[in-house]
This record gives C-alpha cells, structure tokens and sequence, in this order.
C-alpha cells in the first residue's frame, strides 16, 4: 500500500513537473509534437531509474560511511552523466531499435536537473532502496504524463487563434501553468489516501 | 576535508574515466564512416522531402546504394555533388522543380457561401462543408502550406493566395502533403510541357478550349504586367510555333471566352501575335529551361509544324532529335501550301531557327525509303523514330518517282497495291499477309495475295462481326481457303527488325466499349492497309534477347501506341481511322501542334520506364466542369482592333501585300490585356 501512495503521490500530487518544477527545460523544448514527448518520456523514464539505483548505493555505502554527504550534489551530477553516456554506449550496442528512438534524447537528460533532484529527494525521505527505486520510476512517469499532456495541447494551439505576442512558448508556459493549477487539485489525495491506510 | 574532497573526487573522475574508456571498447560498433560523411554533407534538415526518415536515415540508404546520390531534394545541386564525390559517383543536375498553386482568386475575391471564424487553418476550416469557398477546389488562405514550410518558401500573400519564393523551395513536397484541397503540386518543365490539363484542377475556358492547352491568362497576365519574355516562356510551355499560330490560328479559345457573354472575346490570339512578334522584334530568342541530355537520339520524320513541334519538345527534353525532311525547306504545309500573305517566309524562317537553336538538327531533301530507312535510323543510333508527316498524303513521300518506296517496312496502302497489280507488276507479299479493311473488296485483295504467294493472309477490322459484309462473316468457308478473318480486332504494335517487319500485336476488343479482351503476337511479313495516310507512327529500339550472334548488328524494334495516353486515342490501335489521323486531324496547325507534343508525352514516359497510361480525368468537352453562363459585374469595353490598311484608290492589288495584315501595337495590346476576366472555373475579375 505504501508503494502505491508513492506512485500516486509521485505521478499526481507531487509531479515533478507541475508541482516541484524540476526539468522545466525539456517541458518547453520537447513538447512541441506528441512524438517527441513520448519518445523524450520513455528516455526520462529509463535514466531516472537506473540513476536511483546508481545513486542510492553510492549515498548509503559510501557517504555515509565516511561522512561525505556534503559531496553529494557534485557526486551525484558526475556519476549521473557518467551513467548515461555508458547506457548510451550500451544501447547502441546491445539493443539498436531502443538506441535509434532514445538515441537523441539520452545527451539531452545528461545534466536534466529533474534527474538529480529525484535522486537527491529519494535520499532526503530515507526511502528504502526498492522505494526509491518506484518513486523513481513513477516520478519520471508523473514527467512523461505531463509532457505527454501538453504535446497534446501544443498541437491543438498551433490552429488555435492566439494573439501575436503570447505565440509560441509564452502560451506555452501559460498552458504549463494552467496545468500545474489544475494538478493542485490532487492536494490532499495522499493525506486521505494515508488516513484510509491507517484506519 | 579539502584533501578527502580533492582525493574522492580524483578517484571518481578516474573510476568513471576508466570505465567509460573501457565501455567504449567493449561496446564498440563499427559504423560506415561514408554514412556519417554523408550525413555531414546533408543539409540536417531532416525534412523528409526524399522518403526517409530523417538526413541519418537517408545518408544509410545512399551508403547502401539504395537511394541515389541526387535524392537529397533540399540540398539541391551541390549537396548532390558532395555526395557523390564520397560515393565516388558522377551526378548529372538535376531538373528543378518548384510547388505551384493554379488558384488565382484569394478568399476575398472569391465566392464563398458562409464567412469562417474558426481556427485559423486550412485542416480546420474544411471539416464544415469542405471550406467556406464556393468553388470545390479553391484556396482557403488559412496557411497550412506556410506552417509546413521549412525552408520560408511560402508565405500568403496579400491576396490571401500563398506566393511560393522559387528562390527558396526545394521541392520537399510537404507544401503538397499538407494542403486539404490538393491544389499544391510540384512542377519541373517536364511535367508543364508533357501535362494536360485535368477536369480536376481549375482552368480558364479558353485554357480547356486550346487544342494545345496554352497558359492562356498566363501569358495575358505578363502582357499586362509588361513581361513580354516571362508571357513568350508561357506560351512555349505548350506551343512553340507563336509566330504562327498568332497569324493563323483559328482560335478556339476566343469562341469559349467568357467575355463574349458581356460584349465581344477577348483577342487571344492577337495577344499571342504580339508576344511573338515582340521576340521577333528583338531579335533573339526567347528559349525557356533545357534539361540534360537523356543520352536518347531521336529522329523525326517530316518537317511540318507537327514534327517541329515534337522536335523542339525533344530537345527540350534533353533527347537530342533530328528532323528528316523530303523538301529542300523545313516547314510542311505552313511553307509550301499557305499562302505568303497570311505566313510571310521571314516570319516561319525566325520561328523554324527559334526551334532549331533550342538543340534540334534538321537534315532537308532526305526522303524516307530513298535516302534512309528505318533500319538505317537505327543503326545511326536513333532511339526512337516517329512520324510526323501527318499533313502531306503519305504515299506523295511513298511514291516520288512513280516506283513504290514503302517508308514505312512492309506496310502498303490498298490503293498502291490495286493500283501496281492493275499495272500487272504486282506487290511482291510475304507469306503472311494482314489486310487492315472492314469491306468486301478485302477479300478480293486477300484472294490475290493468295494467288501470289501469300500462304496465310488475315483480314483484321474493329468492327464486330455482324457488321462485316456477309462474305467475310462466313468465317469457315474463308479459313478453308487460308483466309482468316477476325473482327473486333485492332492492330495494337508492329515490331520488327531492321528493314523488315516481323510480327504484329492483335488485340481483340470488346464490341461495345472497346477494351481489350485478348491480344497475340503474330508473325507477319506484309500489312495492307485500306486507307489514308500512315501518320504518327512511333517506333523504338528493343534490346532482343534470343538473337544469335550473326545478326547482332541488325536492330529489333516495335511500335508504341503512345496515344494510349489518350482516353479515346488508343483504342482502335496503329491504323486506327487513319483519313482522320488518330490525334490530329491536321485540319488547323494548332491541332498538329497539340499531336507533335502530346506524341512527346508518349515518348517522355517511355523512356522514363513509366506504363503509358492515359490522362486521367482530361479535361474534355465532354467533362463535368463547373463553369459559369452568366457574367456579372463585369463593364463593358471594347475589343481592341488592328487597324484595318485600306488598299490606296487606284492600286492594282486590292488585297495588299504579304505585310497587309498588322497585329496589335504595345498600348493596344495593353489595353486589350486588361479585359481578359482571369477566369477560373467559376471566379472572373469583376469590377468592383
């Protein structure tokens, strides 16, 4: 039951899009055709995950056995992007089909702070590894969704009669932030969903 | 802290380093280098204009030798270039093409049956009754084709009409993907000279009218704009003899002009005079885009206006034609029937050389049959041969000097062979015989074919059996005497090799809608054909595959009904209705016009590999085409006339001199421009 707060409150309430506003770069970038979303979705997918569990070992295994948690912002950032280049490289090799759809977008994620936020949250709520490891996951679905909403509007404003100055990515932002007020209406959700647990 | 921290971070740098580098061999992947220089030479649009998905994907194909070294459409000629230097290919330029739209009258000139306030793009607005303009095939405005542009190259202009910058396009096509009334196409010079207009797109009534499909508000429009040249490249898209036509023609176009319902035509063809007079002026010729060399030789039989015409369109092509002409002068029927006054000798001298210079070699006072032959064409390494001598009565080229010369190998006109046995020095026939002849005195020349040595003669005809004279409807009788008759049958392909004809293509038909059921190959010698001229014959090489070796030399060809491009035109095979010819009736010089260039269609497609198919949808008199039958809003004004020379009192000649019948002058011709309508199928400028 507690795996599936996390992944409401990862994927609804708190959205790492539209609530911790964390990796509004790609959101703007990335959503301009719904392919694109997908495909930039899938890939946050796969590198948030396999970031956690690169991550969280390293937090509890090495800092914190030789006290060197005020190392971990600057760890985190180099063996994320180490990470990454090495799926790469691994993708390219072992499976060319994944490597031809993420190939693009896996550079793009590199230094994503969406990335090294939820790797830093997992360690901040003291997660076990296996909740770290589908908070992850469904914080990255929770971006997909939200890319995947927006694709989804952009295509439907690009026929729409916008006014000249508010074209492109100002509306864009408005849109994000409608968004984001509209998620606020999860607030609260998890609060219930623990009472009803505890009960 | 700062040595842990300096120490930690070196070890991390150096264990991800390491890793990295290991990785790195570990999951090496070989990869064509061309691929990535190739990909490094494309412009990175990723556009998708040549099929692929994305530059990456197409630079793969072109390493694999998939796609070819020019398929690059944004890149243009030297992209083409780099990319064959790393292929190591030699490329040839490429044709270049640009997106066109035919809608002349934006949302604002044009009816409309409800006023749109929806989103604003084309997609959008054709979901309510497919756009709010009147005409089915108009242009909404909204930009859909400027929203997929990725190169700028369209934008809408004031007239709500999107202007495409040729300076920018590439020709990807997504312009044409993208627009919902499919009035988008791309066009090369090609495509203009070798397209008919279809009762799909939107067309003037003059347009559809002109036997040759002349650009009519076209060029009417650059009169009016002052660009003489640009109107002449207009007119040359589909008739190249302007000087001629402009003086002769008997313009169709101006009966079907839609300003007769208000007053009186506009002079079309007066505006074509001054056009071509105007290049005349000047003294140069005004010669539109030339593509390449196809590496095809052509050679075209007779000099007349048809075969100049298939000429120049040749040669615009790029397939290097040569024109055979009995007469010691280029010209036909134009110089040598009509009259000097109407066609004064500088007149179609400047326009003959205008064809000439286009790339055309002529070779006078050569006659078919006497100072070549088909086989010998061939042999000089023509392609394709094609007769065109469709004015002139064939057998005056047949028989110059009273013997018989068949030009064409093995064919005989009923006539000539009557004619030569009542002189009792009968055909020599082979030993199967055709006869191309629907009447009794068929059998009569079958019997004495027979009688000289024929063992099997055949009577073909494309009528069915019950309208055959009784005599030949008696089939089993007749095949007892080696006579075989068949009905509902045309001739559909000769072929033969060398000076010798070998074999024929019977297509039998259905009798009521003539499409072909069956069709055979038979082994002929000898065809004899009823009547009339034997105009428009097409004929190519063929690569033969079961020859031996001893005659390899000699040249294996067949005919091409080309005007199987026509609906209407292919049906009734090579010696369909031959007194009226099968395009042309030669019964004015813009129908021989029409025929040279459209038998240049035929042979485009040929040599391009294409099946010749027919136009579809050509726009016909008999098509379902929106029009109008009544004006509005439209003043009246009057025809501009030359000035009639009145003969001085006294002089002999009342008829004037070669020069007596003047054109339109620069202002004249101005203001005769303007009241062209710029008719579309329904739109027509109307005074505001």
């Amino acid at each position: 039951m507690e795996y599936v707060i996390i992944v409401i409150g990862a994927v609804l309430i708190k959205n790492i899009l539209l609530a911790e506003y964390l990796g509004c770069c790609p959101f703007m970038g990335t959503s301009k055709k719904m392919n694109t979303a997908v495909g930039m979705g899938l890939a946050v997918i796969f590198v948030l995950t396999a970031a956690t569990a690169v991550t969280y070992p390293i937090h509890h295994h090495i800092f914190t056995r030789f006290g060197l948690e005020y190392l971990q912002t600057i760890t985190f950032i180099l063996v994320i992007a180490a990470l990454v280049q090495f799926v790469e490289m691994f993708l390219k090799k072992a499976i060319p089909a994944l490597y031809q759809s993420l190939g693009i977008f896996l550079p793009l994620i590199t230094t994503n702070c969406a990335v090294l936020g939820v790797a830093i949250l997992c360690i901040r709520r003291d997660y076990s590894f296996v909740e770290s490891i589908v908070f992850a996951f469904s914080s990255a679905a929770g971006f997909t969704l939200a890319l995947v909403l927006l694709a989804g509007i952009r295509e439907r404003l690009i026929i729409a009669d916008v006014p000249k100055p508010l074209q492109g990515t100002a509306i864009g932002l408005i849109t994000g932030g409608l968004m984001a007020l509209a998620f606020f209406g999860f607030s609260g959700v998890d609060g219930s969903l623990n009472a009803l647990v505890q009960q | 802290m700062l040595i842990t921290t300096t120490v930690f971070l070196l070890l991390l740098g150096m264990i991800a380093g390491i890793a990295l580098a290991i990785a790195s061999r570990v999951f090496y992947v070989w990869e064509d280098p061309t691929v990535l220089e190739i990909t490094d030479a494309l412009p990175g649009a990723n556009c998708g204009g040549c099929g692929y998905a994305g530059c990456s994907a197409a630079a793969s194909a072109i390493a694999k030798g998939l796609a070819p070294c020019d398929m690059c459409v944004a890149g243009g000629f030297d992209v083409t270039q780099a990319i064959g230097e790393i292929m190591g290919q030699s490329v040839g330029e490429k044709e270049p093409e640009l997106a066109m739209t035919t809608c002349n009258f934006g949302m604002n000139e044009a009816d409309s049956i409800y006023s749109y306030n929806g989103a604003s793009d084309c997609n959008a607005a054709v979901m309510l009754y497919g756009g709010s303009k009147l005409c089915p095939i108009g242009c909404i405005g909204l930009g859909s084709c400027v929203k997929v542009c990725q190169f700028g190259a369209v934008a809408i202009g004031d007239d709500m009409l999107p202007v495409f910058d040729p300076e920018r396009c590439v020709a990807c096509g997504a312009c044409v993907e993208a627009c919902p009334k499919d009035i988008i196409s791309l066009t090369s010079a090609t495509m203009r000279i070798t397209s008919e207009y279809t009762s799909e797109e939107c067309t003037a009534p003059c347009q559809r009218s002109c036997p040759t499909g002349i650009d009519i508000p076209g060029y009417i429009r650059e009169v009016q704009n002052g660009n003489f040249e640009e109107g002449i490249r207009i007119i040359k898209e589909k008739c190249p003899l302007p000087l001629i036509c402009g003086r002769i023609c008997p313009a169709p176009c101006e009966l079907s002009c839609r300003r007769n319902l208000v007053d009186d035509a506009v002079g079309i063809n007066s505006l074509k005079r001054f056009l071509a007079d105007y290049e005349m002026t000047t003294g140069k010729h005004v010669n539109p885009y030339k593509c390449i060399d196809s590496g095809h030789k052509t050679a075209v039989i007779g000099g007349g206006a048809e075969g100049l015409t298939a000429a120049y369109y040749l040669a615009r092509l790029g397939h290097q034609p040569t024109i055979f002409e009995a007469k010691p002068k280029l010209g036909g029927i134009l110089r040598y029937v009509i009259s000097e006054d109407r066609i004064p000798q500088d007149v179609l001298d400047h326009e003959i050389e205008g064809i000439l210079d286009m790339g055309v070699e002529a070779r006078t006072s050569k006659t078919m049959g006497l100072d070549f032959t088909l086989g010998s064409l061939f042999d000089d390494g023509h392609d394709t041969i094609i007769m065109t001598t469709g004015g002139f009565d064939s057998r005056k080229i047949l028989r110059p000097g009273g013997g018989i010369a068949a030009h064409v190998p093995n064919i005989f006109l009923m006539l000539d062979f009557l004619a030569l046995e009542s002189e009792g020095k009968p055909v020599a026939v082979g030993e199967h015989v055709v006869i191309v002849d629907s009447g009794k005195r068929a059998l009569d020349v079958a019997r004495s074919c027979r009688s000289l040595g024929a063992k099997k003669v055949s009577i073909v005809s494309n009528h069915g059996i019950d309208e055959l004279p009784e005599e030949l409807a008696e089939r089993d009788t007749l095949s007892a005497e080696g006579i075989d008759v068949r009905s509902s049958t045309i001739i559909a392909a000769l072929g033969g090799v060398s000076d010798n004809l070998t074999r024929a293509v019977f297509e039998e038909c259905r009798p009521h809608d003539n499409e072909p059921v069956q069709s055979e190959t038979i082994e002929v010698d000898t065809i004899i054909v009823a009547s009339g001229r034997l105009p428009e014959l097409v004929f190519t090489s063929v690569a033969n595959e079961d020859q031996s070796d001893s005659d390899q030399k000699a040249c294996s060809w067949q005919t091409v009904d080309i005007f199987r491009t026509l609906p209407r035109g292919g049906d009734n095979g090579v010696f369909s209705a031959p007194e009226k010819g099968r395009v042309s009736d030669s019964s004015a010089v813009v129908k021989s016009i029409m025929s040279g260039r459209r038998i240049v269609r035929g042979i485009q497609m040929c040599f391009s590999g294409e099946p010749i198919t027919p136009v579809a949808h050509l726009a016909e008199e008999t098509s379902d085409i929106l029009n109008v039958t009544r004006v509005e809003h439209v003043d009246v004004s009057l025809r501009q006339r030359a000035p009639i020379r009145v003969a001085e009192a006294g002089s002999e000649n009342n008829w004037g001199d070669a020069q007596a019948i003047p054109g339109l002058d620069e202002p004249a011709s101005r203001l005769e421009a303007e009241r062209c309508l710029a008719c579309g199928l329904i739109c027509y400028k109307k005074a505001m």
